[in-house]
């Protein structure tokens, strides 16, 4: 994992000050709530409904047992004891009290932690692949390269004002679980035919009221050159984009305006000009971030375990979460565990500090320390011998953690919704506790397989309902809750748009509805196939009869 | 309204001409043998501007019409680094004393501001000392400086 040097520290602990200093102007009334608005934001710090909401980064994902054990006693002892793991690999906390959030700030710097451009139009948490450096099938590990882009955009004095807030994700691996086409700058490790490292680049994808999927403008840009490359990028973004109109002002809208040959052929124009700028590090400063993300030593072991298998052969459940929730390590007899933060009848994401604090000591006993939060609001202990799976399951399920349902239809990514959020039309968490209820069945969830479920309580998609096989959109019609059904969207690499299937349904209607895709699905599938695949075979037709019809 | 010296340089005190609304009499400036100063805005297209126009002139303010209207932050780095603008920039209009080291890196001088919020802009001014980014007015990036004195040298050109 990366570690602060004296540089870092530094920059981190003036910003705690600073922020502190704000604080301090608005309490006294220095500053106008109006006047604070902007430097709350700046730092994460959102006014929600019923209190502010403070959102914490977590740099490309990636955290340790000590940084996990911190934000759990934050949750502790500044919140009702839980937090709540965002899409972007970010925790977020639902009542702080704002006279708190410098000391807040302050015990998460000192564990090499911040809150820095969680909000605002500026540059934001760089997200990546949860299983980056565990992966068998990853290029190069892209966390190096997340960093590197982490410093560059921390206060930068050009692009601190942008038109919009602006996301950036990097995967490693050709199988994308990082959903890097939905974002601002979606970046892919390449080799290229001499054996160098490099990006495609793509720009302009995004959910919300218009969503597009990112296109590529660069196949192949060397690793010397990424910051200088993306650095012309937010110039021309930071000096074209649309600043008349907040729904206008994404990336993805100049992109679409301009065409993305022409933003290509403006952003190459720019790089030309800037290339031989010190805005690119030195080789020695990759040389040293890559060094803290070098491969740990891991003992070969068989890939078998007779105590696994054994257990497997018994314990139905334990084999559930072998298939669900297992997945391989790059060095054999090892795994990668997912633990599911989708307990069914919960709140998708949200954990308690004691199942934070528990996670932190599994990691520091079966996973090096190390933890990752997924885009998909669950957590992953990477690294894990797959001899000791039997005792990290029983510790888990003892904790309420060992749901085996990652990748299946309970699994779903829900955003805060009308339960917490100023800008919601509906609510997202008790759609997903009911779905989640009505599929409560672990083998129907397994003869269902992959089908990935995504739930937004506004149009600003937090819940990434574009891009669900199933998608739900709580939208407001005159005062009523109403959900709306999209089908057919992808996250992955095979990226595309969910289609709304027709009229929308009230909170019961919508589980039925569910209900009656899923039911559409397993008669139409053929071998093998799994959800997705089916709807791209067969098309929204058969959906839409089936689930209109009923009605 | 108080004038914040943000780099320390002499400040200029020539007459500004606006550009935005009239090219060619800012242009003829340029042909005069006297100091000369130019206002642009935010909405300023760096494309429109007269490389000889730009770099004779003594002083540029950039006038922004809300803080957080941060083309005026690549507008300053435009003027600095495509076309060598060695005079004064001030930075005019709603920006607030916590952009006042953004302002600085980016390029500016200057800064015009209500008399209650100068001393805070004094104070921001000097608040952080190391930067992720090597900028345009000399201040190198941690990631040359933390690989020892030849690359401390590399300065933005
Ligand atoms: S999608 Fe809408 S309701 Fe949900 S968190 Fe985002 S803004 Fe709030």
């Amino acid at each position: 994992m990366y570690a602060y040097d004296p540089y870092d520290k530094e920059i981190v602990n003036t910003r705690v000050e600073e922020f502190r200093d704000q604080v301090n102007r608005r309490l006294s009334g220095e500053l106008t709530e109006e006047e604070f608005r902007p430097l709350r934001l700046m730092n994460g710090l959102y006014l929600q409904l019923h209190a502010y909401m403070l959102r914490v980064a977590i740099p490309y994902g990636t955290l340790s047992s000590v940084q996990m054990r911190r934000l759990a006693l934050i949750a502790r002892k500044y919140d009702k004891g839980y937090g709540h793991f965002t899409t972007r690999q970010n925790i977020q906390y639902n009542w702080p009290k704002l006279v708190d959030t410098p000391d807040i700030l302050l015990d998460l710097a000192d564990v090499e932690m911040h809150a820095i451009q969680t909000s605002g139009n500026c540059i934001r948490n760089v997200t990546t692949d949860q299983f980056s450096g565990a992966t068998a099938d990853e290029i190069a590990d892209p966390r190096p390269y997340a960093e590197l882009i982490r410093q560059w955009s921390t206060f930068h004095p050009e692009f601190s004002f942008l038109p919009r807030k602006f996301k950036i994700a990097i995967t490693g691996a050709p199988s994308d679980r990082a959903a890097v086409k939905w974002h601002d700058i979606g970046l892919v490790v390449r080799k290229n035919d001499a054996g160098d490292i490099g990006f495609e680049v793509l720009v302009g994808g995004g959910m919300g009221r218009t969503p597009v999927i990112a296109k590529t403008i660069r196949d192949f840009i060397p690793e010397a050159d990424l910051l200088g490359y993306l650095e012309a990028i937010l110039r021309v973004y930071n000096e074209q984009g649309r600043r008349d109109n907040k729904y206008k002002a994404r990336i993805k809208i100049l992109v679409e305006a301009l065409g993305s040959d022409t933003f290509a052929d403006l952003v190459e124009k720019e790089w030309q000009t800037t290339r031989h700028h010190p805005i690119d590090v030195p080789e020695a400063e990759i040389k040293r971030i890559e060094a803290f993300f070098a491969p740990p030593p891991l003992e070969v072991l068989p890939e078998q375990d007779p105590a696994v298998d054994e257990l497997a052969a018994n314990n139905f459940l334990f084999h559930a979460f072998l298939k669900n929730n297992v997945r391989p390590h790059k060095v054999p007899g090892h795994v990668n565990v997912t633990i599911s933060l989708k307990p069914h009848g919960g709140i998708p994401g949200d954990a308690t500090d004691a199942q934070m604090d528990l996670v932190a000591d599994l990691a520091d006993t079966y996973s090096l320390g190390e933890i990752r939060v997924s885009h998909e609001q669950n957590l992953i202990l990477p690294h894990v011998a797959r001899r000791d799976l039997p005792e990290l399951y029983e510790a888990l399920s003892r904790s309420g953690l060992g749901t085996a349902n990652v990748g299946l239809i309970s699994d779903i990514i829900a955003c805060p919704g009308l339960d917490y959020c100023a800008l919601a039309n509906a609510r997202s968490i008790p759609i997903a506790q009911n779905l989640a209820k009505r599929f409560d069945d672990i083998t129907r969830l397994q003869d269902i397989g992959e089908l990935k479920v995504k739930i937004s309580g506004c149009i600003n998609s937090c819940g990434h309902h574009h891009a669900g096989h199933i998608g739900i959109l709580g939208v407001d019609r005159k005062g009523e809750e109403v959900y709306q059904l999209l089908l057919g969207g992808s996250g992955a690499e095979d990226a595309s748009k969910a289609q709304i299937l027709g009229p929308g349904f009230d909170e019961n209607g919508i589980v039925d509805a569910v209900e009656t895709v899923v039911a559409v699905y397993l008669g139409e599938r053929q071998d093998g196939e799994k959800f997705l695949e089916t709807y791209r075979r067969i098309g929204a037709d058969p959906f839409k009869e089936a689930v209109y019809e009923a009605h | 309204m108080k004038r914040i010296n943000l780099t320390g340089r002499a400040l200029s005190d020539v007459a500004l001409t606006v550009f935005d609304q009239s090219p060619e009499a800012a242009q003829e400036l340029a042909g005069k043998n006297a100091p000369y100063g130019l206002i642009l805005t935010t909405e300023t297209a760096y494309s429109d501007l007269d490389p000889e126009l730009i770099e004779k002139a003594d002083l540029i303010a950039i006038d922004f019409p809300a803080f957080g209207d941060g083309r005026g932050f690549s507008l300053a780095v435009r003027l600095r680094k495509d076309f060598n603008f060695t005079g004064e920039l001030r930075a005019t209009g709603p920006v607030i004393p916590d952009q006042a080291q953004f302002l600085l890196r980016a390029g500016f001088d200057s800064v015009d501001t209500d008399d209650a919020r100068a001393a805070a802009f004094q104070k921001a001014a000097g608040r952080f000392t190391a930067f992720y980014q090597t900028d345009y007015t000399g201040n190198t990036s941690v990631a040359h400086t933390r690989h020892g004195p030849s690359q401390r040298e590399r300065k933005a050109s």
